[in-house]
């Protein structure tokens, strides 16, 4: 069945994939999504403590700052078996997307201690740098300077775990370019508003009026925020893509398995070439987002970084198109089971839906892809 | 002469080795040819040439005249191919039968017929369909009875490739019938086209070019010595062929084709700068590299040393569909030119979107159509119920 095949000489990687499969063993995904989803959180406290204890949560963060001081190919491997096991926790966005931006931040008390923090689970540092879009009614957040530090005001949106943070990494713009700092969760003049996200989880809004934060929790200032933005996103892509490929892949077997459970007509409804070439259509579109997935990792260590770039857009589309449309199919082919809550399967159409339109929908991504080509 | 060890050489210089030899033998008129399936005589040059350079058989043994190449350098050898447009030669001789009878052929047989087919007296076709037999190949008819020393042969073939231009015929016989299992009772005989009772007939596809041929056989005697194999077991005999082959069923050499016509025509219309069309065309092109990847995936396992299952079909259905999808685009492009047969003006050259169009009908059909192959699929990888 589909898989993103990396070499794996060591056996690292297969052990990767044998600790998310004992952990939800122990600890299903769609159970923690329904519980989550019920008391309306954004996280599970428990299973993101031991993903951290595991070392996943900080698996990017080089040694010297607590994490596990591994790369993308094992972020890859991770994804997609979490993606498979449905542990829809915010991987991309609390450890990818926070782990990238302090790994590449210049050294600083404020840095070391929130990496450190965010790679043993004490602490959760969230990223907020989403601006209201332009369809929204929202103020657009803007940093001014002074001697005794920044002040913020406005709104930041699609903020993930942001009941759960501690910490905020917030990039806000200011008149030098930008400036990328850090934001107790406690900070007086900061508001949050939740919105039900579609996969069960809550999904954060921040409001400031005039929150203020010293100059020590500066982590980045001018032309540099947006390098380190961009290469978040960059890794953070990698890793929804690679989420959204094991969530195809998984979708695709479960299908299997119960068209050849559900009998009609006397016969399991897998039999029918009907069923038997969507099922086809359906593996296929789950390779392709795997080899895509591969792809985007492998051109990474490559010196050409538009190719890099481009490889990541095309995964990303690839593999959210595929999971969504996966899903889309295998939910119809569960038939009335398929439309009922009970059933895991519309779960994993949610959460593809969810994660295909987070940083960039597929259509969005390839227009992106073609204009860096064509710009060649 | 030493035969090199062509496996033994890194990529770049076996790449080089490729390049060089097409600059040297390969005519400038043959190059990029429009035609898909040349005859014999017309590409006879080419093939001669590498018949001589010891370029013309790149994957039987060094001891049967091939190059011997390893699958990894033999995907260099074919991408290198249709990089620098050589022309196709009738390679069933070199593809198909030389391989079975390296496998499955007596010694003698190997010394009389490999020669010929690297000297190119032997052009070879490969009849396997018939009109009642085409994605049920195991149902055919054609009838060789034994007469002594000799069978004798009589039925018909169609979308027998180039027959046309070959004097030898690989064909699948009935021999004898088990009902219970039809694969049963088929034989595979070499045939020599010049013997009284072959008829040739070909027949113009929708690019109205002849590729393709209906063979006739009325009485056809055949020395019994021109079995390859068991009698009553060709099936396993045919079926054994394609191994790592089928890698390139799946390349995406026709959608790369296709795609920079559109491009071609897009850039003299303006096209790039109609959202709608960008969008449209951003999925054919993600598509395609997306291919590439998927192509990776399976070309990794060769290169790695290891074998292919039967999922790398998926390839196959993929750059068939993709290359139907894109020249679909280009026509759309051409807005009321699409009624032209001929090519139609983009700038200041020409763009055979039309050719392209009705060419991208024939893949998905032929090597097992689509759906033939998700019938595969379906058992021998996703394990689904018959």
């Amino acid at each position: 069945m589909p898989r993103a095949i990396f070499d794996d000489p060591d056996g690292t990687l297969a052990m990767l994939r044998d600790s998310v499969e004992a952990l939800s063993a122990r600890s299903p995904g769609p159970a923690s999504l329904r519980a989550k989803r019920s008391r309306k959180g954004d996280s599970d406290p428990a299973l993101w403590s031991a993903m951290a204890e595991a070392g996943w949560v900080g698996l990017l963060l080089p040694e010297n700052l607590g994490g596990a001081g591994l790369g993308l190919t094992e972020q890859a491997v991770l994804s997609e078996a979490l993606g498979r096991a449905l542990i829809a926790e915010p991987i991309a966005a609390s450890s990818v997307f926070a782990s990238v931006l302090l790994r590449d931040a210049p050294s600083s008390t404020e840095r070391d201690r929130l990496a450190a923090g965010l790679a043993a689970g004490s602490l959760r540092v969230s990223p907020a740098w989403r601006r209201p879009s332009r369809h929204s009614a929202a103020r657009m957040l803007a940093a001014s300077e002074d001697q005794a530090g920044i002040a913020l005001d406005g709104e930041l949106q699609f903020v993930d775990a942001a009941t759960s943070a501690t910490d905020f990494l917030v990039v806000a713009p200011t008149r030098a370019g930008g400036v990328l700092l850090s934001v107790p969760a406690a900070s007086p003049g900061l508001t949050l508003e939740e919105r039900a996200g579609v996969d069960g989880a809550m999904i954060g809004s921040l409001r400031f009026e005039r929150v203020r934060a010293p100059r020590e929790r500066v982590l980045a200032q001018a032309e540099s925020v947006d390098a380190l933005v961009d290469n978040a996103v960059l890794h953070a892509r990698v890793a929804l893509a690679a989420e959204l490929a094991g969530i195809a892949s998984k979708a695709v077997e479960m299908t299997i398995s119960y068209t050849k459970d559900r009998v009609q007509f006397g016969r399991p409804i897998a039999s029918f070439q009907a069923v038997q070439h969507r099922l086809v259509d359906m593996w296929s579109d789950a390779e392709f987002a795997c080899a895509a997935v591969v792809n985007a990792v492998v051109r990474q260590s490559g010196s050409d970084r538009r190719a890099a770039r481009m490889a990541v857009l095309a995964a990303k589309a690839r593999a959210g198109d595929a999971a969504t449309s996966v899903c889309r199919r295998a939910v119809h082919l569960h038939g009335a089971m398929g439309f009922t809550d009970e059933h895991d399967i519309g779960l994993y159409l949610k959460r593809a839906v969810a994660l295909s339109a987070t940083l960039g929908q597929p259509e969005a991504l390839r227009l992106e892809f073609v204009e860096l080509e064509r710009a060649a | 002469m030493m035969a090199t060890d062509w496996n033994a050489l890194s990529d770049e210089d076996f790449r080089a080795a490729f390049r060089d030899l097409v600059k040297r033998r390969l005519p400038t008129e043959l190059r990029f040819m429009r035609k898909q399936r040349p005859l014999f005589d017309e590409v006879a040059v080419w093939y001669h040439a590498l018949a001589e350079e010891g370029w013309l058989s790149p994957v039987w043994p060094v001891k049967y005249g091939g190059m011997g190449l390893n699958p990894a350098k033999h995907m260099i050898y074919v991408e290198e191919w249709g990089r620098l447009g050589c022309p196709r030669i009738p390679d069933h001789g070199i593809g198909l039968i030389g391989p079975l009878l390296i496998e499955h052929g007596t010694e003698e047989q190997k010394a009389t017929y490999l020669p010929k087919i690297l000297s190119g007296e032997h052009v070879w076709c490969q009849g396997y369909s018939e009109p009642n037999s085409g994605s049920d190949l195991a149902s055919l008819r054609t009838a060789a009875v034994r007469d002594g020393d000799h069978f004798v042969v009589s039925g018909q073939k169609i979308w027998t490739t180039l027959a046309h231009c070959a004097n030898w015929i690989f064909a699948l016989v009935r021999t004898s019938r088990d009902d219970k299992v039809r694969q049963k009772g088929i034989t595979v005989l070499l045939i020599d086209m010049t013997t009284p009772g072959v008829k040739v007939r070909p027949i113009a596809n929708l690019r109205g070019e002849t590729d393709f041929c209906e063979v006739f056989f009325d009485n056809v005697r055949v020395p019994v010595e021109n079995i390859v194999g068991e009698i009553d077991q060709g099936w396993n005999v045919a079926k054994s062929v394609l191994g790592h082959e089928r890698i390139f069923l799946g390349a995406p050499t026709r959608p790369e084709i296709a795609i920079e016509r559109l491009e071609k025509l897009a850039r003299a219309r303006g096209a790039f700068e109609d959202p709608a069309f960008l969008s449209r065309y951003a999925k054919h092109r993600l598509d395609l590299y997306d291919l590439g990847s998927a192509f990776e995936r399976f070309a990794k396992v060769l290169r790695d040393g290891g074998e292919l299952g039967a999922d790398v079909s998926i390839l196959k259905i993929f750059t068939t569909e993709l290359y139907q999808r894109i020249t679909e685009e280009t026509i759309a492009l051409a807005g009321e030119d699409a009624r032209y047969f001929d090519d139609i003006e983009a700038g200041n050259d020409r763009v055979d979107a039309m050719n392209l169009f009705l060419d991208s009908r024939a893949p998905a059909i032929f090597g097992g159509s689509n759906e033939i192959q998700k019938n595969i699929l379906s058992k021998a990888v996703l394990g689904l119920p018959g």
